[in-house]
């Protein structure tokens, strides 16, 4: 498939280009991995806090119960029942997220409509409380002013219209 | 959202709180193992790619759109955009963050609120405009499906939806919103580093 050439390719042609202009690519490449340590330092304590909140929430039933209570809303949507707990799971962790589809997939079957929707919703949504914290760890604002409740909005305008667009197909 | 997980499992099962917890904890810390490496290899990958000067040449491919979305980034920024908006398109999102977490450290501005340009970067990466969802294609393989990639037409539509929506919308607000000096600059006397 078409992305398993890009990236060896991209290496490739990187590799190519840094011979071509007579550079020593094994020096840049060991100096830009030193920044990693450090930049996974200072993300980790986000990280903590972020995967400890949300196994709380997943393992004290709470994310269920939620998912009870808005399923009704999402079902006005059009979307179904038992998507719920992925959907508010989805933005919070990519494991998480990952877990609960999982879990979709061994009870109904992936190709099933509620499989083919889930795939949508994880596919096509990502991890907006988790990216924008991580993004934001080594700034010193704080305050995001309006971008997460546009993500959650676009992000599901955009889930509603493709699991419409399944209905169809 | 934590106090009330938290309240709820005092009723059901209060040794449950330390453990899931815990369990939070494990799983950062596995992570952050797994992330030192992805981003020992990206960040590696990308300092060879702005030595060579081929980052700047991604930038100039991808500089109009940058610069409609991002008004009066910097070049460092545009570049550093650029590469983290290549990396999201192609699905490599830990590849993505550590340029993202740059280029939001560049477009600060140093005040306590997220000024249009930050607020922009983080919409369009939290929208997500993914061309291969390969996490799920690989999911519902081993989950025996029969047609692995029936939802991926549907999928692509709402990502590409999504993104549209979110800067349009960004568009939308900054006009109405449009940053306050007093928000996004640091305070006078104030900046000690």
């Amino acid at each position: 498939m078409f992305s398993q050439f890009i990236i060896p390719f991209a290496f490739l042609l990187v590799l190519l280009i840094a011979i071509f202009r007579k550079k020593d690519p094994y020096n840049y490449f060991i100096d830009g991995s030193k920044k990693a340590v450090n930049l996974v330092i200072d993300v980790f304590p986000y990280l903590l806090a972020i995967l400890m909140a949300v196994e709380v929430f997943r393992v004290s039933g709470v994310s269920a119960f939620l998912a009870g209570l808005t399923a009704p809303v999402f079902g006005w949507f059009g979307l179904p029942v038992e998507l719920t707990e992925l959907l508010i799971i989805r933005p919070l962790s990519g494991a998480g997220s990952l877990a609960v589809l999982n879990d979709i997939f061994a009870n109904h079957e992936p190709d099933s409509f509620i499989g083919r929707s889930a795939s949508v919703v994880y596919g096509s949504s990502e991890t907006i409380f988790y990216v924008s914290t991580i993004y934001l760890s080594q700034s010193k604002c704080r305050n995001l002013r309006y971008a997460i409740p546009i993500s959650i909005v676009a992000t599901l305008t955009g889930v509603i219209a493709g699991v419409a667009l399944l209905r169809v197909f | 959202m934590l106090i009330a997980s938290v309240s709820t499992l005092i009723f059901i099962d209060p040794s449950a709180v330390l453990e899931s917890m815990l369990a939070g904890s494990n799983a950062a810390l596995r992570l952050s193992l797994e992330l030192v490496a992805v981003y020992g290899l990206w960040l590696g990958f990308f300092a060879i790619l702005e030595k060579t000067g081929a980052s700047k040449l991604i930038a100039k491919l991808l500089g109009p759109l940058i610069r409609f979305l991002f008004k009066g980034a910097s070049l460092e920024a545009q570049k550093l955009i650029s590469l983290n908006m290549s990396a999201n398109l192609i699905g490599l999102g830990s590849a993505a963050t550590p340029m993202g977490i740059g280029a939001i450290k560049e477009l600060d501005t140093g005040g306590k609120k997220a000024n249009t340009n930050m607020i922009m970067l983080i919409v369009i990466s939290t929208t997500s405009l993914q061309l291969l969802p390969s996490t799920v294609i690989s999911l519902r393989t081993q989950h025996n499906s029969q047609a692995v990639t029936s939802f991926l037409l549907a999928c692509f539509i709402a990502t590409v939806l999504s993104t549209i929506i979110g800067i349009v919308l960004v568009k939308i607000m900054s006009k109405i919103f449009p940053d306050k000096p007093a928000d996004v600059l640091p305070a006078k006397g104030l900046m000690i580093d």
